[in-house]
């Protein structure tokens, strides 16, 4: 390609460079920062949830269903048990992977 | 007759660059609005995706390489971006005289310019952050999604959606119209790269003190 004229070399004083570089590093210090403490804050989280949860059943007097009276006596009245095709039709919940947008 | 002399205004690593962004980012941003309005059916929307990601991909490896190969131009970039004087407050107030040009088809003296005006300053610098931004988010949305927390997917979700709409409209409303009105900057841009010297007498004072001839 022909041409008469071009650019001059690019020249960069220590001012700029410094101001480049301190923009930078604030920027990813900053955006690292921000970032660390969502994580921080949802093992936090993760943890007093779990903890609640424990807290939660240590508190029930029936831990598991089949010896919850309430449920039994819904069981009884409306004449069905927990393995029937009915039990099936109302509480059984399916698997959705959502993790393939 | 005096030889209209020709100046290299964009190299060619430049010119590859901006086309890396409009073979990118154009149609990631026609297909991302198409994305957030949902008007077409599954299939539809599921090829707008796959167009969406290409361009996304075609975009951050351009700017990659950009970054990486030609860190004097990303330099030289910065200090026209980030050099503000009062010409280019008083060039801001005029619109650089757009508006007067294309609706009342008059010129008025606006203040002079150096390689790039005052609005293109102003469009750098939302590329620059605001293509920085995109980028960062969408990497996020597409290869990190199950890993962040969901805060953090969130908040890129919505950042990706305005920043992404806003330098849309800037690029498509303003940056593409006004390269195009001004034709030889857009030839120069696309394809040879070469300006000539009176344009940029005319168009880019400030940047005639920056130049060398060619030895």
């Amino acid at each position: 390609m022909q041409y008469d004229y071009k650019e001059k070399e690019v020249k960069i004083n220590r001012r700029e460079f410094l101001g480049f570089i301190g923009v930078l590093t604030a920027a990813i210090w900053s955006g690292l920062y921000a970032v660390t403490d969502v994580f921080v804050d949802r093992t936090k989280y993760i943890k007093m949830r779990t903890a609640g949860l424990y807290q939660d059943d240590e508190k029930q007097a029936a831990r598991q269903s089949h010896k919850n009276k309430s449920l039994m006596n819904m069981y009884k009245s409306l004449n069905f048990s927990p393995t029937s095709p009915l039990a099936e039709e109302l509480f059984h919940t399916h698997y959705i992977d959502r993790s393939v947008l | 007759m005096e030889k209209d002399e020709k100046i290299l205004h964009h190299s060619l690593s430049v010119r590859l660059f901006h086309w890396s962004l409009v073979l990118g980012f154009l149609p990631a941003g026609f297909t991302g609005v198409l994305l957030f309005l949902r008007p077409f059916g599954d299939d539809m929307m599921h090829l707008a995706m796959q167009i969406h990601i290409a361009g996304a991909w075609i975009m951050t490896i351009g700017c990659v390489l950009f970054f990486v190969l030609c860190p004097g131009r990303v330099a030289r970039f910065w200090q026209e971006i980030f050099h503000w004087t009062k010409d280019d407050i008083d060039w801001m107030k005029v619109s650089g005289g757009y508006p007067h040009k294309i609706l009342l088809g008059r010129e008025i003296e606006v203040p002079p310019m150096g390689k790039i005006n005052s609005g293109q300053k102003l469009m750098g610098i939302m590329v620059f952050f605001g293509g920085f931004i995109i980028i960062i988010t969408g990497l996020v949305l597409y290869v990190a999604l199950p890993l962040v927390p969901k805060e953090i997917a969130w908040y890129a979700d919505k950042i990706h959606l305005i920043v992404g709409i806003a330098l849309f409209l800037c690029v498509v409303g303003g940056h593409i119209p006004l390269g195009i009105y001004n034709w030889p900057e857009f030839v120069s841009m696309f394809g040879s790269g070469l300006l000539s010297k009176k344009h940029a007498e005319k168009h880019h004072p400030l940047w005639m003190d920056e130049i060398e001839k060619v030895k």
